[in-house]
């Protein structure tokens, strides 16, 4: 007897239920596979169906409608197509709304600068009058010779020797902390040294996680400097976390403070007499138990972003404190410092628990 | 024969199993790299890219004229222009597909795809917010089996949303064919969806790609001969698969949103009725 294939009968079963957590996006057409139907099989459905979760409401993606009432004002992160009046998103990112102002807020993005923000940057370019730092951000920012303090004494003007010996003060691939002084109209950011706290960085490690612009990362707080206590025998350490994602950790020196006493002078001439010491690039000596710290100290950082936690003050000294405890448990002791993969998992978990 | 007309028009199967009107299954994933700053990897069928994302981000020194020719197109003058230039590269591995092949730069088929993916982007992600800028994005081929260039733009379109790039909306790509080849003339061809490796040997095929929900068609590639009269069905099939490969990504994207919401990492944000106005 013959073999007939009968062609297949077109049905078209409801749709499964989409479960979104599942994050497998194997229902590649309505009408085709097998269908489970968790009510029918009397299993419970796992999960509650997330787009009626009041979190995710304002979660949108690249062209969702936000709004088509012309009342509200466009921000970041959407734009109006031509001949309507919809405010529709640019990007996969959370709703914000300031008054009448409907901006996005991306879930990831570079840097962007803001005037005041506290940076940490690599020199990338030396020019005739300024050099070009490496922000992490959509464009180089830049820091004209006139912005920061120049060595010698009261604030005197720059004059042509300064310009010709650019790169005694900072050469390519010297890390600087500074302040965002100005922006332009495209984005890109004008730096300032003026400051006995911002200068060239010696003397500890360099730690680039993202920043500002959207998911985990450093975020703009009060203080982004602080001078925290090593232990395991380690020294003072300071921390700089600079807004744009970039982290510098260093051993701490009380250069500026001996100088003062040495000289028995007030606050007020202070920054007039920034010697040439501050733009040197020698490191002083470090010891081996304050080095440990410094990179347990980078190892709490760099896991607090891979696990998808805030970077600031108050989760770095309680990640150091939870981290050291952690490595006073394991065989090796202090000598521990390792912090990816679990353990990172494990020092998160904890500080989430408090 | 890939595709026995005879069991086609008995079964309405194709060789894989699938009817004319289903798509592979498809599989992506966001940040997969986490230094860049934005990844993805998909997988259409058998066909598996990878692509990571560079920028927006100053333009570096000026490659030579092998590689800005290759890669450039998109944006136009680069560094100086008011628009960013979006540069594709396209590396296809050696061992992707059946036959050991090795492609080098030159590669006027790859050339081709990246000026293609580049020209598309480039018009659909908002440039004009990034001046003397470049975004960089590079792809990577494992394996082959069809649908490449659908699968190389819904990599990137992917990459470029976690890498926070304002765009008008998804670039979601895939390819249709025809049942029948162009010397056969059958006049019940169907038109076919989500062409494998085999059947895009045999027959007649286009990658269609489209903006979003939306029947606006962004890119469109024809390499084989079809009739005229059979277009216009495969068009139809092509930008219906586009409509649901959105549908695909955008679950992925969102997956990812709601992830980061419940760990805690971006706020849940305040909405339109959030709060009465002031």
């Amino acid at each position: 007897m013959p073999i007939t294939i009968l062609p297949p009968k077109f049905s078209h079963p409801p749709p499964p239920p989409q479960d979104i957590s599942d994050s497998d996006s194997d229902l590649s057409s309505d009408d085709g596979g097998a269908h489970l139907d968790f009510a029918s099989l009397g299993l419970p459905n796992r999960k509650p169906n997330p787009a009626n979760n009041p979190l995710f409401t304002n979660l949108v993606t690249p062209g969702t409608l936000i709004t088509p009432d012309p009342q509200w004002m466009r921000g970041h992160g959407t734009y109006i197509p031509p001949h309507t009046t919809h405010i529709t998103s640019s990007l996969a990112g959370i709703i914000t709304r300031t008054n009448k102002l409907i901006s996005v807020s991306p879930l990831r993005a570079r840097y962007t600068p803001e005037v005041g923000d506290l940076v940490v940057g690599r020199i990338v370019e030396v020019q005739a009058k300024r050099w070009r730092v490496d922000v992490g951000s959509v464009q180089l920012a830049s820091l004209p010779l006139s912005a920061i303090n120049l060595p010698g004494g009261i604030l005197r003007k720059r004059t042509e020797t300064d310009e010709l010996q650019i790169r005694t003060f900072f050469a390519e691939g010297d890390l600087v902390v500074a302040e965002v002084q100005q922006l332009f109209q495209d984005g890109g950011a004008v730096l300032h040294t003026r400051s006995l706290k911002y200068g060239k960085l010696r003397n500890g490690l360099f730690a680039a996680v993202s920043g500002v612009g959207g998911g985990s990362g450093v975020v703009r707080s009060r203080r982004q400097v602080w001078t925290m206590e090593g232990q395991n025998g380690g020294g003072k350490m300071d921390v700089i976390l600079g807004v744009n994602g970039y982290v510098w950790i260093s051993k701490h020196v009380e250069q500026v403070a001996k100088e003062l006493e040495q000289k028995h002078m007030g606050i007020t001439n202070m920054e007039e007499n920034v010697s040439a010491g501050v733009y040197s690039s020698q490191n002083d000596p470090i010891d081996s138990d304050t080095m440990r710290e410094i990179t347990r100290l980078r190892g709490v950082v760099t896991a607090l972003v891979e696990n998808g936690c805030r970077v600031d003050e108050d989760m770095v000294i309680r990640g150091y404190a939870e981290a050291c405890e952690m490595a006073m448990l394991s065989e090796t002791g202090p000598e521990d410092i390792y912090l990816g993969g679990q353990r990172g998992e494990e020092l998160t978990r904890a500080l989430r628990g408090n | 024969m890939p595709l026995d007309t005879s069991t086609y028009n008995l079964a309405l199967l194709r060789v894989d199993g699938r009817r004319w009107n289903e798509l592979r299954r498809i599989h992506a994933q966001i940040r997969t790299q986490a230094a860049a700053d934005g990844s993805s990897y998909l997988e259409m069928g058998h066909t598996k890219v990878m692509c990571v994302v560079t920028g927006p981000s100053e333009p570096g020194p000026r490659r030579g004229v092998a590689g800005a020719g290759g890669g450039g197109g998109g944006g136009g003058a680069g560094g100086q222009s008011k628009e960013a230039e979006v540069v594709v590269n396209i590396v296809i591995a050696g061992f992707s597909s059946v036959d050991r092949k090795r492609r080098g730069r030159g590669d006027k088929r790859t050339l081709e795809m990246q000026s293609t993916l580049s020209n598309t982007l480039a018009a659909t992600l908002h440039t004009h917010l990034f001046p003397h800028s470049q975004i960089n994005i590079s792809l990577h081929v494992l394996s082959q089996d069809g649908s490449l260039l659908a699968a190389l733009i819904n990599a990137a379109t992917l990459a470029c949303v976690d890498a926070g790039i304002p765009m008008t909306d998804y670039v979601t790509a895939c390819t249709a064919g025809s049942t029948s080849t162009y010397a056969a003339n059958d006049e019940g061809a169907d038109p076919l969806l989500d062409l494998n490796h085999q059947e895009e040997q045999e027959l007649p095929g286009l990658t269609v790609a489209t903006l979003g929900d939306s029947d606006k068609v962004v890119a469109l590639v024809c390499e084989s001969r079809v009739q005229i009269s059979r277009l216009e069905g495969m068009l139809a099939v092509g930008v219906d698969g586009c409509k649901q490969v959105r549908e695909i990504l955008d679950q992925v994207i969102k997956a990812q949103g709601q992830k980061m919401i419940l760990e805690g990492t971006v706020d849940k944000g305040t909405g339109l009725n959030d709060m009465d106005l002031d």
